[in-house]
């Protein structure tokens, strides 16, 4: 029966710990209500994207995008678009300027600029049906690979569209499925294809969202690279904080093998493959090769020495072929439309060296300061200025922008200066930071970059697994140092110090965790020195954020006396009669910031 | 050049190395050393305490690399000591010291490097975490049960849930990798005296110094590779290859025309007298753990200790225990004076101000020069106590007695009872014949007395010979007798047997039974009748027979045979009957 209309409701984590799924219960019940059920279907999608803005929901087929969308906002939706025809206009996306609302979703600046491969099928098909998969398309790559295609040949395509690991290494797949297949040929020893899906930067869900909307493109990219590199198993190892994301996993390995698509004999040939999930427990350092291996096998999740590769020698001495979840989605695109095609998008050309550049798109999850938050796919090469202030939409109370942070706690802070700087694997490394896998913290003046910094270090010391010396002291004492840095006690030295220990790291330390761990600090004291300098000379901290140096004052010209601060107060440090003049005792103030927030006439700042 | 030969640049020096060698190894062919807190060459290298953290060039390209566990390459060039080597080097050992600043290694390697004071101060514990221990148990003892616990600056090596392993086999692996000294193995309160210095004091040993052949050997109980499969260690480092774990004990067959029966004697369980409370009190020692405690090459290196590491201050001998008593065995073991006295002067000579008493029914100082020996004992101070202990009690009746084992004895010189409180009592337990002693005396035909010790073919005349013809005795297996005379007894037996072999052939009877096979209906009467085990029963043709070279011609089998298969040789019934008719015919 054919529908005159569709709902797509998101059903990302976002918007379903926004309600969506209530949402889509009281819409359900609310169309048989009118007698609707079979006009309209309520389909449920992958995560959109704009996570800021959910629950969200688009009417097809006129791309009508309603955001922030309540139960109790069912009946008037249902009523003027459905019954009325016309949008409601109360729920249309307008942006942080609250202008005139955007209807349609194509206008929204949020999804103008975004290019979309890996995330092509987000908001478009339900994860848990393979049969809407398979209508966009869905497994044809796969079939041309298996009928069309020999291993050599998949391979050669990979190279030349210069897809590059997205799990942050950026080390050209093509090149690692070429060494584990010859391997492989070499020691006739089985090999094993693993996707990481240990995401564990905090801010970044890229993959996260990409399983949840579009599981069966992982499949698909892994099924392909286990053909041309000629395994037969191979393991999914995500972790245990994503259930939603392992179930629908999990479902679609089921889909898959029902339709022969996964499992013995795939479409007839003589190719076999089956997948297994495997739960992290964890741990920050499994998301490295070497300690998911580890971990695969059973042993404790800590990284080894790589001067023996694991692609030769890798999981249970296998050669093991580890890429990220996005890597993978972007297989099957490659292979359907031609690494010319993918080549053509992101900067340089690499189809003569998969070294010479970065093609293809990215996604980041932006998150922070920004008045759009949310999951972007952006063609590589793309400023970061774009994305920020177009995309993103800026920085939110119209604040100036301070720095943004790319490449999960490992990576590093870009000032403003950096703003026009391309996006892609060598200009991040070069200016200090790192592509990582596509975490992008964006941060306002009001925020301290020592305290940043000290808050990357502090989540490091707690996730660094301590084997090597220089991670576990380095990390330790560079912790200490911030501390008493942000409380005022730190020395002219220390900076000089600071970077002594981060260069020594980098040099020296086991594994990836500990090289690029002293990156948040080097990359803020290149940067920002200046709020160094501040916090160790002059004990200020000028963005407002260390508690033991900043206290909280009362504008007298501003302040009319409501009271209103003194009610939140939670330490009485607040005194002042009824429409005089409020002051506060500095040796009360516990600076927990309750006061700034209910006072209506902005009479109490930080100095 | 071998086929995996390379060459490689050390400090601007050629070196050949082969292909994927660790750099560690090949560095210090040419003598250059690397510091290293991590590694040891048993152990699979590791590679977490980075101190070894070297610079390797190669084609414009410039890495830091670990030398334990980098496996070189053609062509590489490696910097063991510049500029940026020495400073995360010495940037490591601050971290280090930070964490552990006063442990030996660590300041020692310090002061190499000139640092005097590290910017991060002196931290308290011991452990570095190097990981020698973790990995000892685990990949090479393979009894896992040290591990690494918590992580980054948390980490800690410990036991599961820090409780006392019963995975542990206190093989001592871990501590004896322990570059720091930090793991120290607590003695457990019951037991450790027994197993510890009574044993031998490491896994493989040579037996005594003495030991013929003076062979090493490796004690099962408490090699790590009995108990848990894994270590081999010794296999790895020894250059002649000798050794051998799946080498297993193994029957021979010999040939043989004489054998000499010396299969010795076993102590007496002290077990078995409770009133003697062996076994029950830790410091209750039989003679021959005495013995093992005092030896200069034993468990103490010959220094006399209680069980609690204490020196005895008094110290009670008891003589005939077990012997020389109708409960046990009524005959003297012969020896026990003697080696008490022995004893007895030892002590003295050791520790001077220790009480010694002897506890005797009779001295028995027969031997050259033995009497002299008591004498002398008399003088040394040695108490004597004439009587027999009644009990042996660690239940004290006031303050001195407190904490010490009490004799109740009768002291027979003075007519009293008296209670002696001492730190440590020695058991003269008897000697006893060994336990199968029986069954070994029915294999060899000759036969055992009530007592259970050989029994000779004549107790003057043929002191180390059998009934049965070429089986001989010697030492304690005949009955007690101290060292001289079981050298003596064995001298005897062994040339019996000598002037035996150099005869080259045996004069056998002449007169033997023989058994018709065409009468015999193998009843198999006569098997069981012959002393000297000269009648098998062949049960393919159902007939007994009959070994000339062992019959000596004794005629039981003749004289009980009832269907007259058996016959004496020159002696048959119609020679006998012959010989009769032939006197009456006269």
């Amino acid at each position: 029966m054919a529908y005159r209309s569709h709902i797509l409701l998101c059903s990302g984590t976002g918007c379903v710990s926004c309600g969506a799924f209530t949402l889509k219960e009281t819409l359900k019940t609310e169309l048989q209500k009118r007698n609707l059920q079979d006009e309209i279907q309520v389909v449920t999608t992958g995560c959109q994207g704009f996570c800021a803005e959910g629950p969200i929901m688009i009417v097809q087929p006129d791309g009508i995008f309603y955001c922030q969308v309540k139960p109790s906002d069912v009946p008037t939706i249902v009523e003027e678009h459905f019954i009325k025809g016309r949008p409601v206009k109360k729920l249309l996306y307008t942006g942080a300027a609250k202008a005139t609302p955007i209807p349609a979703l194509k206008d929204i600046p949020f999804f103008a600029k975004q290019q979309l491969v890996v995330l092509r099928n987000r908001g478009l098909v339900d994860p848990d049906k393979i049969e809407d998969y398979i209508a966009v398309d869905g497994y044809s790559a796969l079939s041309k690979a298996l009928t069309e295609m020999k291993p050599e040949a998949i391979i050669a395509e990979i190279k030349r569209s210069g897809l590059r690991g997205r799990g942050g290494g950026g080390f050209p797949a093509g090149i690692k499925w070429e060494t584990c297949r010859k391997a492989y040929l070499q020691r006739n020893v089985e090999p094993v294809v693993i996707c990481n899906a240990d995401e564990g930067d905090p801010g970044a869900y890229m993959d996260r969202s990409i399983i949840e909307s579009d599981p069966h493109a992982v499949l698909e990219g892994m099924a392909i690279a286990a053909y041309a590199i000629g395994a037969k198993e191979g393991f999914i190892y995500i972790r245990h904080e994503y259930p939603l994301a392992r179930q629908r996993l999990l479902n679609a390995i089921e889909q898959a093998k029902e339709y022969g698509l996964l499992g013995e004999n795939i479409l007839n040939t003589n190719f076999s493959f089956n997948i297994e999930i495997v739960q992290g427990a964890g741990a920050f350092v499994c998301g490295e090769s070497t300690a998911l291996m580890a971990s695969l096998e059973g042993e404790v999740g800590e990284p080894r020495a790589k001067y023996i590769h694991t692609v030769e020698y890798g999981y249970k001495n296998r050669p093991s072929n580890l890429n990220n979840v996005e890597t993978y989605a972007n297989v099957p695109l490659i292979i359907l439309r031609g690494s010319d095609w993918f080549a053509s998008m992101g900067t340089g050309d690499p189809r003569e060296n998969p070294w010479n550049g970065s093609s293809g798109t990215k996604v980041f999850s932006l998150v922070g300061k920004v008045n759009n938050t949310g999951l972007i796919e952006v063609p590589m090469g793309i400023s970061l200025r774009e994305i920020i202030f177009d995309i993103g939409g800026g920085i939110p109370k119209g604040k100036k922008f301070k720095a943004v942070q790319t490449g999960g706690p490992s990576g590093g802070c870009l000032p403003e200066s950096k703003l026009d700087m391309p996006v892609d694997f060598d200009s991040l490394t070069e200016a200090g930071s790192m592509m990582g896998s596509g975490g992008m913290i964006v941060m306002d003046e009001e925020t301290c970059m020592v305290d940043v910094a000290r808050y990357f270090i502090s989540f490091l010391t707690e996730e660094s697994c301590g084997k090597c010396t220089p991670c576990r002291e380095g990390l330790r004492t560079m912790l200490d140092i911030l501390n008493r840095i942000c409380e005022g006690k730190g020395k002219e030295e220390d900076i000089a110090f600071l970077e002594e220990m981060g260069e020594v790291m980098q040099d020296c330390c086991l594994c990836a965790l500990g090289t690029s761990a002293p990156n948040p600090v080097l990359s803020t004291i290149e940067y920002f020195k200046n709020e160094y300098l501040e916090h160790i000379k002059n004990h200020k901290c000028p963005g407002g954020v260390c508690k033991e140096l900043i206290t909280y004052v009362i504008d007298k010209n501003k302040c009319d006396g409501c009271h209103a601060c003194t009610k939140v107060c939670s330490s009485n440090a607040i005194k002042g009669e009824a429409k005089k003049l409020h002051s506060i005792d500095t040796t009360k103030c516990i600076k927990c910031g309750a006061c700034i927030e209910v006072c209506t006439k902005d009479a109490i700042y930080k100095e | 050049m071998a086929d995996n030969t390379i060459k490689i640049k050390i400090n601007g020096f050629e070196v050949e190395a082969f292909d994927r060698q660790p750099l560690i190894e090949v560095a210090e062919k040419i003598g250059v050393k690397i510091p290293t807190l991590c590694h040891n060459p048993i152990i699979e290298p590791y590679g977490v305490c980075r101190i070894c953290t070297v610079e390797v060039r190669h084609r414009n390209r410039v890495r830091m690399v670990t030398a334990c566990n980098y496996p070189v390459t053609n062509g590489i060039e490696v910097f063991t000591d510049s500029e940026r080597v020495i400073r995360n080097r010495k940037l490591i050992i601050e971290w280090l010291l930070g964490r552990c600043g006063n442990v030996k290694v660590l300041n020692d390697l310090a002061e190499q490097y000139g640092i005097t004071e590290p910017r991060f101060g002196r931290g308290t514990d011991d452990c570095i975490l190097c990981g020698l221990c973790v990995r000892m148990c685990q990949d090479v003892v393979k009894a896992n049960v040290l591990g690494f616990f918590e992580r980054g600056p948390k980490r800690y090596v410990s036991t599961s849930f820090d409780q006392t392993s019963d995975l542990c086999i206190t093989c001592g692996a871990c501590a004896s990798v322990c570059p720091t000294g930090c793991i120290k193995i607590d003695k457990l309160e019951e037991g450790t005296y027994k197993e510890m210095p009574m044993g031998p004091v490491t896994p493989i040993h040579i037996d005594f110094m003495q030991a013929v052949p003076k062979k090493a050997v490796i004690d099962k109980e408490s090699c790590i590779n009995f108990k848990t499969g894994g270590c081999k260690v010794c296999v790895d480092v020894c250059e002649a290859e000798a050794i051998d774990h799946s080498m297993e004990a193994k029957e021979k067959e010999v040939d043989v025309g004489t054998i000499i029966l010396s299969t010795g004697f076993k102590l007496q369980n002290g077990e078995e007298l409770k009133e003697y409370g062996y076994g029950k009190y830790p410091n209750i020692l039989s003679s021959l753990d005495f013995e093992v405690l005092n030896n200069a090459n034993g468990p103490t290196g010959g220094k006399i200790f209680t069980q609690d590491g204490r020196v005895p201050k008094s110290i009670g001998i008891v003589h005939c225990v077990g012997s020389r008593d109708k409960k046990y065995h009524e005959y003297c073991s012969r020896v026990c004076c003697m080696y008490a006295l022995k004893f007895a002067h030892l002590i003295k000579e050791k520790i001077h101000d220790c009480e010694v008493y002897n506890f005797y029914i009779d001295m028995r100082c027969f031997g050259k020069g033995y009497e002299e020996f008591y004498n002398r004992l008399l003088k040394e101070g040695v108490n004597f106590v004439r009587g027999k202990v009644a009990e042996i009690t660690d239940a004290a009746l006031d303050k001195s007695e407190q904490g010490k084992l009490i004799l109740r004895a009768e002291d027979t010189l003075i007519g009293t009872v008296r209670r002696i409180p001492v730190d440590m009592v020695v058991l003269c337990l008897a000697i006893e014949a060994q336990e199968d002693a029986k069954e070994v005396s029915h294999f060899f035909s000759c036969s055992v007395g009530r007592d259970g010790f050989f029994i000779e073919k004549h107790p003057k005349l043929a002191p180390v010979s059998t009934a049965a013809d070429g089986i001989f005795i010697a030492g304690v297996a005949q009955g007690p007798k101290d060292i001289p005379d079981t050298v003596a007894q064995a001298g005897a037996a062994a040339s019996a047997v000598l002037s035996l072999i150099q005869q080259k052939e045996v004069e056998a009877e002449v007169v033997t039974a023989s058994i018709d096979e065409e009468i015999c209906s193998g009843c198999q009467i006569c098997v069981g009748l012959c002393p000297y085990t000269a009648i098998t029963y062949n049960k393919d043709k159902n007939i007994s027979e009959l070994n000339e070279a062992l019959c000596k011609g004794c005629g039981t089998c003749v004289a009980a045979c009832p269907s007259g298969a058996a016959q004496q040789k020159n002696f048959r019934d119609n020679q006998i009957f012959a010989e009769i008719k032939g006197i009456l015919a006269v």
